[in-house]
């Protein structure tokens, strides 16, 4: 039988993905396989290349450049429009999609960007979700 | 796949795209039984197979769709998934049964009702494991990057990218099939409501209901059943999206690149041979990408392509000759199977109206499915028809 009883809805989109500081410093995480060397984000387990279940997490770098953005404006429950989001290619040779923190309108193609968080969506319990996103460098 | 051996197109039906009353099996049902008879069968016991694509209306919908036809307890249904892929990749399997000698008659379904479910205004729910979903991510807003993008490097406008709506809406003018049809100017375009930037309401396909289906067999029962104009399929390709995470072209589509690719090798027969083309334009950006993908023009050319009017009536090949999914609206789990019917009723001269002249006699349809993260799409499924006599 299906368990209806309610059950808290996640506020930290997720350990997995971002690292945040006691002084407040966040941090994506990347993690390269210990047998092949290969560098993903997000997590892959195991690494898509080799099968290899072990992994060192590697710091990611804080800025990157925008490779495209749009903003949306016709949204899934729990979103609140207009908002943004973007690739984001990182040194690594990795490309996170990520939403951008700023008003709508204000990015642009190949912007330097820099990781920050904030709220992502809604949860169920109508709380804010926080995790990674981008905004422009100072 | 390379077939093993030569497989027919019998008969095809098809229902009016739009918003039913009717739910999705009752829509399978008229369009199967249209192609059913198209075929010159009219009994439930010559089919040997049968693959039913549906998405989002539930568990065992080929046997809901069949089962009122009395084909349920002396032949396989089997269902298939793969979001707006399924209709085509139901088709594909019908094929792979004739082409392997499982079946002589097999049946390839696409059907899906969205209205009766799905609340107006809101898009698809995100999987919590979905980590694009998760940040906020939309099919439209996935269609509306590579647009951004296309648009900053070629220097593409969003007047440029209307033009493929105006261009489908007047295809559809006179096709009793279409829901959204006729005259729309590129001011009107992009005067609608803005979706996902540079994406407007009118460069997106509708949310729609319908049905599609396809009754394929072997050169023998062409002959058996009396089929006058067979359609042959000379090749059908199913492909996965590769996973990425690292920078790369988006103005291209690698999973499409592949696939016509792979479609061109087996059947033999180039971009440069095809007459007509029903492709995934669910979006105006996708048409323009395509048009280069599928190699119908060089690479940045697309823009090119559209103003010179190749991809028009009278033009070099005719993309979206009933109107596409930006007319049709799209049924995730139908317009695979529907874009086949309408393909197949191009070659054989019936559509008064909305007519390629002269009468084409190679023909290619193609869709996209799925957003799954880390990937354009998680599926691609291409046919590739002509006809011999
Ligand atoms: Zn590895």
């Amino acid at each position: 039988m299906a368990d209806n009883s309610p059950k808290k809805d996640i506020t930290f989109f997720h350990p997995d993905l971002l690292d945040i500081s006691a002084d407040g410093q966040a941090c994506l995480k990347g993690y390269r396989c210990k047998s092949c060397g290969q560098l993903d984000f997000p997590k892959l387990s195991p690494c898509p290349n080799c099968w290899g279940e072990e992994f060192e997490v590697v710091p990611l770098s804080k800025t990157g450049r925008l490779y495209s953005v749009t903003d949306i404006f016709i949204a899934p429950a729990g979103m609140a429009t207009p908002y943004s989001f973007g690739y984001v290619d990182l040194p690594e040779n990795l490309r996170i999609f990520a939403q951008l923190e700023g008003p709508p309108g204000s990015f642009k193609c190949d912007d330097e960007v820099e990781l920050t968080t904030g709220t992502i969506r809604m949860n169920r319990d109508g709380l804010p979700i926080t995790s990674y996103k981008f905004k422009k460098t100072n | 796949m390379k077939l093993q051996r030569e497989v027919y197109i019998a008969g095809v039906g098809e229902t009016k795209f739009g918003k039913h009353e009717l739910n999705y099996d009752a829509l399978g049902r008229i369009a199967a039984l249209q192609a059913l008879r198209d075929s010159n069968i009219n009994r439930p016991n010559v089919v040997q197979s049968a693959y039913v694509a549906n998405a989002t209306n539930g568990l065992v919908t080929g046997q809901t769709v069949l089962k009122d036809l009395g084909m349920c307890g002396h032949m396989p249904i089997i269902n298939v998934e793969s979001a707006c892929s399924a209709g085509g990749m139901a088709v594909h399997m019908a094929i792979r049964d004739v082409a392997t000698g499982f079946a002589e008659v097999s049946l390839g379904i696409g059907c899906e009702n969205h209205t009766l479910e799905l609340q107006a205004g809101t898009t698809f729910k995100p999987s919590i494991s979905d980590i694009e979903g998760m940040q906020g991510s939309v099919m439209t807003g996935k269609y509306a990057l590579r647009a951004q993008r296309y648009m900053y490097e070629t220097g593409a406008t969003i007047e440029d990218l209307a033009m493929i709506t105006v261009k489908n809406r007047r295809h559809a003018t006179n096709n009793p099939f279409a829901w959204f049809k006729g005259e729309i100017s590129v001011e009107q375009v992009i005067g609608s409501r803005m979706v996902a930037s540079p994406l407007t309401l009118q460069q997106c396909c509708g949310i729609a209901d319908g049905a599609g289906a396809v009754v394929v067999c072997s050169a023998e029962m062409v002959k058996k059943l009396g089929i006058e104009k067979p359609i042959r399929v000379a090749g059908t390709v199913v492909q996965s999206g590769p996973y990425h995470n690292r920078p790369r072209d988006i103005t291209g589509d690698d999973i499409t690149e592949t696939t016509s690719e792979q479609l061109y090798h087996e059947s033999g027969i180039g971009p440069e041979d095809i007459d007509i083309v029903e492709l995934h334009d669910a979006f105006t950006i996708s048409e323009l990408l395509y048009y280069e993908c599928m190699g119908l023009c060089a690479k940045g050319e697309g823009l090119k392509y559209l103003r010179d009017g190749n991809a028009t009536y009278g033009g070099k090949c005719v993309v979206s000759p009933r109107g596409g999914m930006l007319s049709y609206g799209h049924p995730i789990g139908a317009s695979g199977a529907a874009q086949i019917a309408a393909n197949v009723k191009q070659m054989r001269g019936q559509c008064p109206g909305y007519q390629v002249d002269p009468i084409p006699r190679v023909a290619v349809s193609h869709v996209t499915g799925g957003g799954l993260a880390g990937t354009e799409h998680a599926a691609c499924t291409m046919h590739m028809l002509v006809s011999d006599w």
